[in-house]
């Protein structure tokens, strides 16, 4: 897989989350992109019972890119522990119930169009906390490319031409000690998280 | 060659004869049915035993006009080692004469296309072999660029992969000879040469994460647009009579590859036009240019 930046679009007071989505889509499509079917990530969290010492979060993460995929991330003070695993990994923590409960009203989804231009792929994604509209993400992946730092100029160039000053000229936080590394599907995922956060933290649309 | 077709007329008769000959005698051996009626049974029935006869009889006469038709070859057919073929008893073997003959038609075909082939190709004058024309008195040796001592390519290819930091060179004969090269170029692209003695004969380029082989293209169209210019690029640097200088001189353009996805084009100054990077590499410079910008 290739480089992917997950950006979040800010929305505008006038604009409705499907306007966004279809003000986007022209864009993309002033491009010369092609509509590739749809795409879903999405997120449960889950918090450990109080009888189990120290508090500790577990993200379950689901991409549509990965259909045969788990990822869940342990997080347990300022300690992270990614765990890539089969979906079978779904049923092991709802028989861990009594350890973990799931908060569904802190259940994330980012869903939407999946284009594809040349060699990039882009997905709009409409996000959504337990059916409430949250914001608009907009995910670009670079798919010839392994190495971050070798095409994020020219993936920032490409996402500038688009989505225009909402981009910023350095790469997201969490890439930016990964830029000589070789891109995993993992790397999506936590710049995903990274978002959801933000989105949870956030009290109105973003 | 005898022509086929009386004898396939022939055939079809006597199978016609062989399946009216069958109904007769069905219906002979079935007897009075009960559709002949109760009146005058035996007459109805023996008029329709003598329709049949008749129709027996025409086809009797079809069959030995059409032999009449045929003419017995002239001499007996020769089939060579393949007439031994009929002494075959074990059964899975039978069938191998109609196989026999399948290929005895294929061979002949590509025999045919060969020589067309031959016809078409010695008019062309764009071969790349080095073939000295001239009826020269003094014949001097030349450099053969096809026909060289595997050690010396071996030689020519680890000198060159030492001049170039972030190429990684594996060499491979799978079959025997000629070289099949591995390239990859940092962590960029992949690429597969396939050479003839110092010739480079074709190139495949794939993306770094993508498998190697000879004959598939990249799913990617950076990638298929670099094999495209690196097939011109073969083009521009072939020199017959100093085969390891081109060979140099190309490995040293591929080596500029290495910054494909981060160099800006030379022409506009972007990363990207059309959403694709700058795919060309001027050949003495080696300057990233977009495909629409180059000079």
């Amino acid at each position: 897989m290739g480089v992917t930046i997950v950006q979040h679009y800010p929305m505008t007071e006038n604009r409705t989350g499907p306007q966004v989505i279809e003000f986007l889509t022209k864009r993309v499509h002033a491009m010369g992109a092609a509509q590739a079917g749809p795409f879903l990530v999405d997120c449960e969290t889950y918090n450990s019972a109080p009888a189990f010492g120290p508090p500790r979060t577990v993200h379950l993460l689901n991409n549509s890119e990965q259909p045969a995929t788990v990822f869940s991330i342990l997080e347990s003070g300022q300690k992270q522990v990614p765990l890539v695993s089969d979906p079978l990994f779904m049923d092991l923590m709802k028989k861990l119930g009594s350890v973990y409960t799931c908060k569904q009203q802190t259940r994330m989804e980012a869903k939407g169009p999946r284009f594809e231009v040349a060699d990039f792929l882009v997905k709009l994604g409409t996000v959504t906390m337990n059916a409430n509209f949250k914001g608009v993400l907009v995910e670009v992946e670079y798919r010839p490319c392994l190495v971050p730092a070798a095409c994020w100029e020219l993936l920032r160039e490409f996402m500038q031409g688009f989505l225009g000053t909402c981009v910023p000229n350095q790469p997201p936080s969490y890439l930016q000690n990964r830029m000589q590394d070789i891109y995993q599907p993992l790397d999506t995922i936590q710049q995903y998280l990274d978002q959801f956060r933000e989105y949870r933290k956030a009290v109105t649309v973003r | 060659m005898m022509s086929v077709e009386p004898l396939q007329t022939a055939l079809s008769c006597i199978r016609t004869l062989r399946s009216n000959v069958g109904v007769a005698f069905e219906a002979l051996g079935n007897g009075i049915r009960s559709d002949h009626g109760e009146e005058g049974k035996e007459t109805k029935f023996l008029f329709e035993l003598q329709d049949l006869l008749t129709v027996v009889n025409n086809n009797l006469r079809d069959v030995e006009q059409s032999i009449n038709n045929l003419q017995p070859p002239h001499n007996p057919f020769n089939l060579g080692n393949s007439g031994f073929l009929s002494h075959e008893y074990a059964q899975d073997r039978q069938a191998l004469y109609s196989q026999l003959v399948q290929s005895y038609k294929w061979t002949d075909k590509v025999h045919e296309y060969c020589s067309l082939a031959h016809a078409q190709l010695s008019q062309n004058s764009l071969t790349r072999s080095y073939t000295n024309t001239s009826s020269a008195k003094r014949r001097k040796i030349q450099t053969s660029s096809h026909n060289v001592l595997p050690i010396h390519v071996d030689k020519v290819i680890n000198q060159i992969e030492r001049l170039l930091p972030e190429m990684n060179v594996n060499i491979q004969r799978p079959f025997a000879s000629n070289v099949i090269l591995h390239v990859s170029v940092g962590r960029v692209l992949k690429a597969i040469i396939a050479f003839k003695g110092l010739l480079i004969e074709w190139i495949i380029v794939r993306g770094f994460s993508e498998s190697l082989d000879l004959w598939t293209e990249s799913r990617f169209k950076v990638f298929r647009k670099v094999t495209e210019n690196a097939h011109a690029a073969v083009m521009r640097f072939y020199m017959p009579t100093m085969p390891d200088v081109s060979v140099k001189n190309f490995l040293t353009w591929l080596h500029s590859f290495n910054t494909l996805f981060s160099d800006a084009c030379k022409g506009c100054g972007l990363h990207l036009r059309n959403a694709m990077p700058p795919t060309w590499r001027e050949f003495r410079t080696l300057e990233p240019y977009h495909e629409e910008c180059k000079p």
